[in-house]
């Protein structure tokens, strides 16, 4: 493999600090007078406020709700939508909702006020999964049709294929919700600093904040200042859902005065904040007399809870990644995002990607199972090309190195052997998954919304100063931007200085999250060093700013949705090898490999823990982390019963990188945190799928599943 | 506020016990996640609290001899990994300790706490159903001891009054020759038992004498049933198989399992027969 300098693994900035426990996170800070909230949430799914029995409140305890809000301020959150409302007031959409906050200096003493207060509702009927949304069960949530977000998308000509179609092939795949699980709830504490309203918060998106916080208070977003806390992971958890907190938060603060800390337990974080959306994708492909594809339809619908956060954008991804890494001739697609009187469902890692790849692995290897034809060759053959036409009728715009991919993860994995000798239905399978993932954010996202700026500096004192918004959440950033700096101005990593963020004093390079970190904003900051660079023998001291640019061969129509919905892809091959247990119906995955195209690793320690967090977290998606929701509870809100993968479930991980640069990225590299997810949770279902030999449809795929296809298999009456 | 009382004696742990009717803590593993509470609050649990995690009385291990083997007695402060080091601990109970919880919990985490704990989803608590152990109970009146299946009464209930503690759990020798544990678990490690399968049995000359068959998470209490095990006795292996069909029909009478947040019931009950006719026709040899 040609190394290059700058992939080569250093130590990261952040890893001293957090293994000894030196690192302070939000909970660890203490202000003098500092008080502390718990939200009053709502108990029903569904239902008419009625009122709310505060009893009285000693002295220094406060009550804090919608009536707070400042005239001239709306009680919502305001995301890319405003209807989340920052307080439940006269109606209750979820189960825990936010009603009201208590706030005060003894916790012993919040908990015991906290239970006397009483809420009075009047039940409505709740609509608690997709069908009873779309049959409008209890009325309306959202709209007249409880859909949030509605695309149709065509592609070549659909109808002529499925007119001429030999035969149709048809399946419809499900996937759970997924909780986060980041090592540190959320947390955020309100102040005033210098007379001036300040959040300080574990969050990927401060400036996020900053706006739904201006918003609800009907104040200019300068008037509030967001400082970022060392955020213990994010995973999309903390892109939008910190400012369901900040607000009321914020509200609370500015009513008291005095430092507030808010600071989730678990179970309640568990209980309360935004999952994965889950998810039913139906898929039906014309053939041919021959067994060609002819034509595809997709029907995407995603479960979106109560508000709408940002399922509009994740349904795109997940429509947009529809397809998967396939050259499909003519397709329509239909995505629905649809309200339901559950937890509002937002972002999480691969951000609908995983569920749309998912759908489409599965209902390819269908496919080629109804045609008696092999899983991976039939797939093979309608891998995408460099120009081939995407679903949004755009182009792929970058050589795609699958076959590549392919044949590195053949041979880590001795796959050919493997895939002959293991019987089908004979307890042992072993099984691969294409997947791409559009880098940043889609369409014109990028230059229309996000805007991205980042500044850089030297100083008086010959220091060379970064500052950017996106944030260190367990992924390296704070090492990889140093890297991408200290290349460029051929100094030691160690001596670049990256700004903590802080709204007031950094520019605004978006939010931490779409794989965007290092692949768009990494090069903002690799343009600005060059610069810098520039001026090298300027004396005295040195300011640059760097703007984003589109590249030049993008198109897009954000209103049609058409055109090339992503700049650039990374992508990946994963392959999983499974051994079933005949008698438990237990699924032990015995080998792991995998081969991505990132463009090219900042460093490839950091990609490596990517790839290892990312396919072990693909995996207890798959397998063992079951969310269910009855009447609109989740049923699994404790670490004991939400089970995530420990060290002992899955073995060591082999993989590689094959090198393609792209030329708009930091010495070549595209987006790799996303990517490095969505290809476990399909490789494994395939895998199970053939050591079983029964038709999968649904994850995560546990043993009470797997025995309930078996029974439907043995009777088909059931089926 | 919890009142929490630390004897110095077993003695004067009972004076507390049968005065104030305080929870006894050992490790604190059920106990103490059951009350738990906000951060940086006290548990709220409503009695006082007696501890005696640290009373020598309770925290050793005692091997007496006699004809056919060694009997252990355990005390009830003694953790998980003190008996997971020591040499005698039976086969079983060793490999249902060596699933349960991490090791972190097990250093404090002990075996009377699990039973006292009452859950039918108790790993190590299988275990001893299986081994036929005894608990040791001391009050006002004196000592007195309880075959497993009559101190567990239910589920989170059991024998022990509100004056009196655990002192020990006793083990008969454990005379098996095929032993046979299995647990469903949620995930590989530190997981909680979806359900589990705790067996053995002695084989003398190709004639099963001896059989214990403990199901752990399928019913209101761990099963285990001595008259189905009375038919399974003084048979050859290859006779035994003839008996499996009418045995499952029997334990499925018995397996009565719920659906909760970690599994079926429709799996629990499959999977537990599955168990043990896997038992029954391959480990029977």
């Amino acid at each position: 493999m040609n190394k290059s300098p700058i992939s080569t693994a250093v130590q990261r900035v952040d890893s001293h600090g957090k293994t000894s426990g030196e690192t302070r996170y939000l909970a660890d800070y203490y202000y003098p007078d500092m008080l502390y909230a718990r939200c009053v949430r709502s108990t029903r799914s569904r239902a008419r406020i009625l009122a709310v029995r505060v009893p009285e409140l000693p002295e220094g305890y406060y009550y804090v709700d919608h009536r707070d809000i400042p005239e001239g301020g709306e009680n919502c959150v305001a995301m890319i939508n405003r209807d989340w409302r920052a307080f439940a007031a006269d109606l209750t959409s979820f189960y825990g909702e936010t009603i009201g906050m208590l706030v005060g200096p003894d916790r012993s003493r919040i908990l015991q006020i906290m239970d006397s207060i009483e809420v009075e509702y009047e039940d409505l009927e709740p609509a608690v999964n997709i069908d009873e949304a779309l049959a409008l069960k209890g009325g309306p949530i959202h709209g007249s049709d409880n859909l949030f977000a509605e695309i149709n998308l065509t592609k070549g000509d659909p109808d002529a294929a499925f007119a001429r179609a030999a035969r149709v092939v048809e399946g419809t795949f499900e996937s759970g919700a997924q909780e986060h699980v980041y090592l540190e709830p959320q947390a955020l504490c309100g102040t005033f600093e210098d007379g001036k309203l300040t959040i300080h918060a574990s969050t990927q998106c401060p400036f996020y904040i900053r706006h739904s916080v201006a918003e609800a208070l009907g104040w200019a977003a300068e008037d509030v200042r967001v400082r970022q806390t060392v955020t213990g992971g994010g995973f999309g958890g903390k892109e939008h859902y910190p400012d369901v907190l900040a607000v009321p938060l914020a509200v609370a603060t500015l009513k008291i005065g005095k430092p507030i800390q808010l600071v989730l337990p678990r179970e309640e974080d568990l209980e309360v904040t935004s999952k994965r959306h889950p998810s039913r994708i139906t898929l039906r492909t014309a053939l041919d007399s021959d067994g060609r594809i002819l034509g595809m339809q997709l029907d995407t619908i995603i479960d979106a809870g109560a508000y709408e956060s940002s399922s509009r954008v994740v349904l795109q991804r997940a429509v947009f990644t529809g397809i998967g890494v396939y050259d499909i001739p003519s397709v329509r697609a239909h995505g629905r995002a649809v309200a339901t009187n559950t937890v509002p469902a937002d972002a999480f890692r691969g951000f609908g990607a995983p569920q749309g790849l998912f759908a489409i692995e599965m209902h390819m290897s269908q496919i080629a199972q109804e045609l008696g034809v092999d899983e991976d060759e039939f797939r093979r053959r309608y891998f995408v090309r460099r120009n081939s036409a995407t679903i949004t009728n755009g182009h792929v715009p970058e050589d795609v190195k699958l076959n590549e991919l392919l044949e590195r993860v053949k041979q880590l994995s001795d796959y050919d052997r493997k895939r002959r000798s293991y019987a089908r239905g004979g307890g042992r399978g072993i099984a691969l998954a294409f997947v791409q993932h559009g880098s940043g954010f889609t369409g014109s996202g990028e230059r229309d919304i996000i805007k991205a700026r980042v500044r850089l500096r030297r100083t008086e004192d010959d220091v060379i100063e970064v500052c950017a918004s996106n944030v260190e959440i367990g992924q390296g950033v704070d090492t990889t931007f140093r890297k991408i700096v200290a290349d460029v101005m051929e100094i030691p990593y160690t001596e670049v200085q990256l700004l903590n963020t802080n709204t007031d004093l950094t520019p605004d390079s978006g939010p931490t999250c779409a794989s965007r970190s290092v692949g768009v904003v990494g090069y903002l900051l690799q343009e600005g060093a060059r610069k810098l660079k520039a001026r090298a023998n300027e004396p005295g001291p040195i300011e640059v700013e760097q703007e984003y640019r589109q590249p030049p061969e993008i198109r897009w129509d954000a209103e049609t949705l058409q055109g090339d919905a992503y700049p650039s892809f990374g992508w990946g091959v994963t392959c999983i090898e499974v051994q079933t247990d005949p008698v438990t119906l237990e699924a032990g995955v015995t080998g792991i490999w995998a081969a991505f195209d990132i463009g090219r690793a900042i460093d490839e320690l950091v990609i490596q823990g990517q790839i290892d967090g990312g396919i072990v977290q693909g995996l207890g998606y798959a397998q063992i982390e079951k969310l269910e929701s009855s009447n609109g509870r989740f049923q699994q809100i404790t670490m004991a019963d939400y089970v995530i993968p420990t060290s002992l479930d899955y073995p060591a991980i082999n993989s590689c990188l094959v090198d393609n640069p792209y030329p708009y990225g930091p010495s070549g590299a595209k987006g790799a945190g996303e990517v490095v997810f969505d290809g476990a949770a399909p490789a494994f279902t395939l895998a199970l799928q053939h050591a079983f030999d029964l038709p999968l449809r649904r994850i995560p795929v546990t043993p009470e599943y797997i025995l309930e296809v078996k029974k439907h298999a043995r009777n088909p009456v059931h089926a | 506020m919890v009142t929490f009382h630390r004897p110095v004696d077993l003695a004067e742990a009972l004076q507390v016990r049968a005065e104030t009717g305080a929870i006894p803590l050992a490790g604190g593993t059920d106990l103490l996640v059951r009350h738990r509470n906000w951060a940086g609050t006290l548990p709220r649990i409503d009695k006082p609290v007696v501890y005696v995690g640290h009373l020598q009385e309770l925290r050793r291990i005692d091997i007496s001899g006699n004809g056919s083997g060694p009997q252990m007695t355990i005390g009830a402060s003694v953790t998980y990994s003190e008996l997971l080091d020591h040499p005698t601990t039976p086969q079983l109970l060793r490999d249902s300790i060596i699933e349960l919880a991490a090791p972190g919990l097990r250093n404090v985490a002990t075996l009377a706490g699990n039973i006292c704990n009452a859950s039918p989803a108790a790993d190590a608590a299988c275990a001893l159903y299986a081994l036929d152990a005894e608990v040791e109970l001391a009050g006002p009146s004196g000592r007195r001891r309880l075959p497993i299946a009559e101190f567990i009464t239910g589920p989170g209930r059991t024998a022990l009054n509100n004056d009196e503690l655990v002192t020990a759990i006793h083990l008969p020798p454990d005379n098996s020759t095929v032993k046979f544990y299995k647990k469903v678990g949620t995930r590989r490690a530190n997981a909680l038992s979806k359900l589990s399968l705790c067996a053995c049995a002695r084989i003398v000359d190709r004639t099963v004498t001896e059989i214990g068959i403990a199901v752990g998470a399928v019913a209101p209490t761990i099963v285990r049933d001595r008259d189905i095990e009375h038919h399974l006795q003084n048979t050859a292996p290859e006779q035994l198989a003839l008996r499996i069909p009418q045995t499952l029909q029997q334990y499925a009478e018995l397996i009565r399992p719920i659906d909760d947040q970690r599994s079926t019931a429709e799996y629990r009950k499959h999977t537990a027969l599955a168990l043990i006719e896997q038992f029954l026709t391959h480990e029977l040899r």
